[in-house]
């Protein structure tokens, strides 16, 4: 039985240290997998998804009631813009989220003041260009979400072109 | 045995046990919250940076993307007004009076938190779409056949379900004592 005393303490150590580092390796995991899900068009672009449905659900607990429009970002060869129009009269939120799945941004229409605006993402230390609104970051991935609310699944077709007015893109320019 | 043939087991043991412990710890969904209602649950801090290691991943399963509080309280429901699991098979009264918020909806998901085929493609009922009674409240039915009459939420049959609740900005009373606030009804009313 002493033969043991080293596996078993190497075995629970081992155990800990695992169950530590997947705890840790889930959400960047599970962030990785909704990129790939939600990007049908690619990363720093804009797709403009359809209603969740039984057959397309991209995340967990998708909202049937939400217009999700979503911009997957890799900060790596830039800065990203991203442009958000509200449509007025119903709520509306673009929220930011990096890859640790940490929310790092919330604006809805009513904080817009129903205005359309304009943020840059940015990692720390990245180049800007000058009078923009900034917001840092300390990853290079992650996903900007537009959610726009319907009083009814059919009013989607309708809300097409007001839903792209919005947009995102690298930051090519400084000035 | 040889000591390394003893290092090997402890090697696989403790790989599997820890890779098991990290799935069992954040599975407890979103119920596995914070705050309790009656029989909704949530957690105030989703969606923030202070959350723990084992909660993000928890939200990360089971709400990704998820909104901070203040934009949305997002409500979770796995059992009636009597601690009895929400069964696909029984009629439930879903009822209350208009929330504390900007806008709220409440949608059908299965265990596992995906909608589920019906045939009348109806997952959600909101704020916008329910008619309210002379008592100033609104009802629906939760059910596997459409009722009779006002409005329906369809069940499947031999699945359990879980209700999720969203409250969009919700009212600034609402966020000062959300354990106190009137949340809808959740009773079964036969099987």
């Amino acid at each position: 039985m002493r033969n043991w005393l080293g596996p078993l303490a190497f075995g629970l150590i081992l155990a800990v240290a695992t169950a530590w580092a997947a705890i840790g390796a889930i959400p960047y995991g599970l962030m990785k997998v909704a990129s790939d899900r939600l990007g049908q068009s690619g990363v720093n672009i804009m797709s403009y998804g359809n209603l969740a449905n039984p057959d397309r659900q991209p995340v967990v607990r998708p909202s049937p009631d939400l217009a999700y429009s979503s911009c997957p970002y890799d900060l790596s060869a830039g800065p990203l813009a991203i442009n958000v129009a509200p449509v007025p009269g119903r709520y509306s939120s673009l929220s930011v989220f990096d890859a640790a799945t940490d929310v790092i941004f919330v604006r809805n229409d009513v904080e817009a003041e129903s205005k359309p605006f304009r943020i840059i993402l940015a990692r720390d230390g990245q180049a800007v260009p000058a009078g923009v609104e900034v917001i840092r970051t300390g990853h290079d991935r992650g996903i900007a979400l537009i959610r726009l609310l319907l009083k009814d699944p059919k009013e989607i077709g309708g809300l097409n072109a007001a839903r792209r007015q919005s947009s995102c893109a690298t930051v090519t320019k400084l000035k | 045995m040889k000591s390394w043939h003893r290092y090997a087991i402890a090697l696989v043991g403790g790989l599997t046990f820890g890779l098991g412990a990290a799935w069992a710890l954040t599975n407890g969904g979103l119920s596995n919250g914070a705050i309790a209602n009656g029989p909704w649950t949530t957690s105030l801090g989703f969606g923030t940076k202070a959350t723990d290691p084992v909660t993000r991943a928890l939200v990360a399963r089971a709400g990704l993307l998820a909104l901070p509080a203040k934009e949305t309280v997002y409500w979770s429901a796995t059992t009636d007004a009597a601690g009895a699991p929400l069964d696909g098979d029984c009629r439930y009264r879903l009822s209350g009076k208009p929330l504390d918020a900007r806008w709220w909806s409440v949608t059908i998901y299965d265990e596992a938190g995906y909608l589920v085929a019906n045939p009348a493609n109806i997952w959600s009922v909101n704020g916008a779409n329910v008619a309210l009674d002379a008592k100033g409240e609104w009802r629906v039915t939760i059910a596997p056949d459409k009722p009779a009459d006002g409005a329906w939420l369809p069940g499947t049959k031999g699945q359990p379900f879980h209700l999720t609740l969203r409250m969009y900005n919700p009212g600034q009373a609402f966020r000062a004592d959300p354990v106190q606030a009137v949340l809808p009804q959740i009773v079964k009313e036969g099987c």
